[in-house]
């Protein structure tokens, strides 16, 4: 049960009736138990809560800074008049700061034997599963006096997926993988390309590719075509570790690198090639392998939408054996991690010989830009030492950076914001050179 | 998934819960506590209360006596006189408690009145009693009253000077006032109930009497009981009322004394002022006085609205969510902390080390000069010195493109140049500034020549 303000404004309105007109114990009494009285109807003819029906239906994603509408069907069963406040209450990161007030709150009027919709908009501030939390409903008796109050809980869960805000690189992207195709020009005949067609000769084309024996068959010259492979493998990794959890302006380490994960596995499907996904830090957390093309995209944002960094070392031991496991032909493997030189040098130097016997790597670190910012500051003597400080951490970076090429390794590092498109040039820069 | 208290099995009602769909359809969603889930979340406090209930009221029962003042006649306490009292009923005096002089007043039959704190009341108020119960032929009995006290009763009777203070009965010795111990004493005069008592126990409060007076009980020049006739009355004055007390009555003549005096007539009126109760003068008024009396039952219902006002704003819709949130640190922070501690040691070496390190590896990449991160001193330098003076850079280590006296066109000489890449490191905080700017500088020429 709960009062209302009405209630407390009654008792003090009785306050002129004790005063003016019985001054004694007795007119106390005789206000309060007319406040009771009101107070009693009113909770014997509210509508009851207990018998509500409550579904829902709406969105069951959204990407993060997207919003999210949730419906809320209520059903009055009972024979009276629901008039009732109700809070569809959620976790507070559904809701931007201080608009979850109003948010939440909803007033409904449900006739007996009605039923009614609310809306509940979220606009989730972080991603992974945000699980209603319950219902409360208020009801109101017809004098205003006082409510029954309960609660149901209609369970609703939205998943909010990455933003993925690094699709607007993806079409100037995908025109270059076109240039590579040979759709838009010719391609010159370059390493590891595979054959693709047979077609005439035409002034300009490189004397090297035409095809004398086809041309012997028939009467004119013909020229071999090329394109670039095809259903090559791309195993993208996620190090959620420790390192990942680090935050890069306003979001973990862990969002930039899903952001170039997205990007790379929204190019290579469109290239032709195959891309799996495997999150990884002392165990797998998430995996997604051997989807058909059409759903790559929405199984990763999917995969991705519920990890979180864990505070612990990334075993990359066991990161190496999962990939081992999951790639037995040769593939391109993605690993987005930190080239931090503690971690690195503990962790995937020791174990990359094991990689780099069987598969292309191409490592993927998300840079701070705080670093070059206190790299470049001047004019104070904390400037000056900060400075100092940021420049013995990128030139420990560049050496691990250094030490990781020499074993082969392609490595891409760039802050947040330019990873997404970088990592997608490394990777069509590894496709055209066919090292895939 | 939620943190709502789960419903467990409940035998003989079911629980929204665990309810069928098909039974209670309606009720699968909702969280309201059913009876018997009410019952078992709220035996443990009933039981609490219960127990505390029963635990205060044995603790009341155990300790039922009351505590009263000294000379009351319900007290069974030694310095109660509850067995005068019985003793004086069983002599046939009606004997009565009074709050307030008024009982007294309105009888006409005379009659006893005992004072055992006279200083609660007014002096107008004594005076008045006086008068009444001295016309109805009545008798007062003071006990160790002061000179004001004194004057409105017994007017004549006057406290001795000197003497030492009273321990027992309930004589409070005003300043000045002689007092004695209380003592076995002979009566020494000629008033009929200490001639009948023969010895008592009287002391406290030592008076000299009047005009018209019986003086008892001498201890020295001063008696501790002075009979004075007032009209057609009389005032009993004793010094103390330690003979009266349940623990003294049965010592010496203690008992026929205070039968005596307090059983002269067929009714006694006992006074009993209630202690909280501040003699009703007219002196000053309390703010809470001059309110009407309908607006103090008023305030009381404006406290019954502030209490609903209360119940209403604390009534929350719902319970607080909580959400468990990531760790999340920042990625710079061993960055930032090895700042600090480069400051806090002083560690210029190493952080000039750092910037120079840093601007070589820059320099050599925009110049060309090979070696990755650490170039040949000389070729750097010399490379360096070659770009500033305007000449043609030199691809690779050549020293002989920049020497040291070539021509300086807002250049450096190359051992300036070596001195800024490999210098010593620099002697305070403000040298470690210049040589970032410095650097700074350098790097900057170079770029643009």
């Amino acid at each position: 049960m709960a009062l209302t303000g009405r209630t407390a404004l009654l008792a003090l309105a009785g306050v002129l009736v004790v005063g003016l007109l019985l001054p004694s114990a007795a007119g106390v009494g005789l206000v309060c138990g007319a406040v009771l009285a009101g107070v009693a109807a009113d909770l014997l003819l509210a509508a009851p809560v207990r018998s509500l029906r409550l579904t829902r239906s709406g969105d069951t994603s959204v990407r993060l800074g997207e919003s999210a509408h949730v419906t809320l069907t209520v059903e009055n069963t009972g024979r009276r008049r629901l008039r009732a406040r109700i809070r569809d209450a959620w976790p507070p990161s559904s809701w931007t700061p201080g608009s979850e007030q109003a948010a939440s709150r909803h007033r409904v009027d449900v006739p007996a034997g009605e039923r009614r919709r609310v809306t509940t908009v979220l606009h989730p501030t972080r991603r992974g599963d945000r699980p209603a939390h319950r219902v409360t409903v208020r009801s109101t008796g017809p004098l205003g006096l006082a409510a029954r109050q309960g609660s149901h809980t209609v369970p609703w869960t939205v998943r909010v997926l990455p933003p993925f805000s690094s699709r607007r690189h993806l079409p100037s992207r995908l025109s270059r993988l076109r240039e590579l195709d040979g759709r838009t020009s010719l391609l010159t005949r370059g390493q590891g390309t595979e054959f693709d067609s047979l077609r005439e000769y035409a002034p300009g084309d490189d004397v090297r590719s035409i095809d004398w024996r086809a041309s012997a068959r028939r009467s004119a010259v013909a020229v071999r075509t090329w394109r670039p492979e095809r259903d090559r493998r791309v195993l993208v990794v996620l190090d959620t570790g420790r390192t990942s959890a680090g935050r890069v302006g306003d979001a973990p380490r862990l969002d930039a690198a899903m952001d170039a994960a997205l990007l790379l596995a929204a190019l290579a499907t469109r290239a032709g090639d195959r891309v799996d996904l495997l999150a990884h830090d002392r165990r797998a957390r998430a995996s997604v392998q051997g989807r058909p093309a059409a759903e790559v995209l929405p199984s990763f944002v999917n995969a991705m939408a519920v990890l979180e960094p864990t505070l612990v070392e990334t075993d990359m031991r066991a990161l190496v054996s999962a990939v081992l496991r999951r790639a037995p032909q040769r593939s391109l493997v993605v690993l987005l991690t930190t080239l931090d030189a503690a971690p690195a040098e503990q962790g995937l130097l020791t174990v990359l010989p094991r990689l780099t016997g069987r598969h292309e790597v191409l490592v993927a670190s998300v840079a701070d830009p705080r670093t070059e910012e206190m790299a470049a500051a001047r004019g104070t003597v904390e400037a000056v030492y900060g400075a100092a400080s940021a420049e013995r951490t990128r030139a420990a970076r560049r050496q691990t950076a250094e030490r990781l090429g020499r074993h082969g390794v392609t490595v891409v590092d760039a802050p947040p914001e330019e990873l997404p498109p970088a990592l997608a040039d490394a990777y069509l820069a590894l496709k055209a050179a066919g090292r895939l | 998934m939620s943190t709502a208290a789960p419903h467990p099995p409940v035998p003989g009602a079911p629980s929204p819960a665990t309810a069928p769909p098909a039974a209670a359809p309606h009720a699968a969603t909702s969280l309201a506590p059913t009876a018997g889930s009410l019952w078992r979340r709220s035996r443990g406090f009933l039981a609490a209360a219960l127990v505390l209930v029963l635990g205060g009221l044995l603790y009341a029962g155990l300790r039922a006596e009351t505590r009263y003042p000294p000379l009351d006649p319900r007290s069974t306490a030694p310095d109660g006189a509850r067995a005068l009292a019985r003793l004086l009923e069983r002599q046939g005096v009606a004997v009565d408690t009074a709050p307030g002089p008024g009982r007294a007043l309105d009888s006409g039959r005379p009659t006893t009145v005992l004072l055992t704190r006279a200083h609660t009341l007014t002096a107008a108020q004594l005076r008045e009693l006086g008068s009444t119960v001295h016309a109805g032929g009545g008798r007062v009995v003071l006990v160790a009253p002061d000179p004001a006290e004194l004057s409105a009763l017994a007017p004549g009777t006057r406290p001795a000077g000197g003497g030492d203070a009273d321990g027992g009965g309930a004589g409070d010795a005003p300043d000045g006032a002689a007092a004695v111990r209380s003592a076995s004493t002979e009566p020494g005069c000629t008033l009929p109930e200490a001639r009948r008592a023969g010895s008592a126990e009287l002391g406290g409060l030592l008076y000299l009497p009047g005009g018209r007076a019986d003086a008892c009980y001498p201890r020295g020049g001063a008696f501790p009981l002075v009979r004075s006739l007032q009209g057609a009355g009389d005032t009993v004055v004793v010094g103390s009322g330690r003979f009266l007390t349940n623990d003294r009555l049965d010592d010496d003549g203690d008992a026929a004394l205070a039968l005596g005096l307090l059983g002269a007539h067929r009714r006694l009126v006992w006074y009993l002022p209630d202690d909280g109760r501040a003699p009703a003068a007219g002196g000053g008024t309390s703010p809470a006085a001059l309110v009407p009396a309908g607006w103090r039952w008023g305030a009381v219902q404006a406290a019954v609205a502030a209490v609903l006002a209360a119940l209403w704003r604390a009534r929350r819709l719902g319970p607080v969510v909580t959400e468990e949130l990531p760790v999340v640190v920042r990625a710079s922070e061993t960055t930032e902390g090895r700042a600090r501690l480069y400051r806090r040691a002083k560690a210029r070496d190493r952080a000039a080390d750092a910037l120079r390190h840093a601007a070589r590896t820059r320099l050599a990449a925009v110049l060309g000069v090979p070696g990755g991160p650490g170039p040949e001193p000389v070729a750097l330098t010399a490379a360096v010195a070659a770009r500033l003076t305007g000449g043609p850079a030199p691809a690779g280590p050549a020293p002989g493109a920049g020497p040291a006296d070539g021509p300086r066109s807002g250049g450096r000489a190359p051992s300036e140049v070596h001195a800024l890449l490999y210098g010593a490191a620099p002697a305070d905080d403000a040298a470690l500034l210049r040589l970032a700017d410095d650097l700074d500088t350098l790097e900057r020429q170079v770029r643009q020549p």
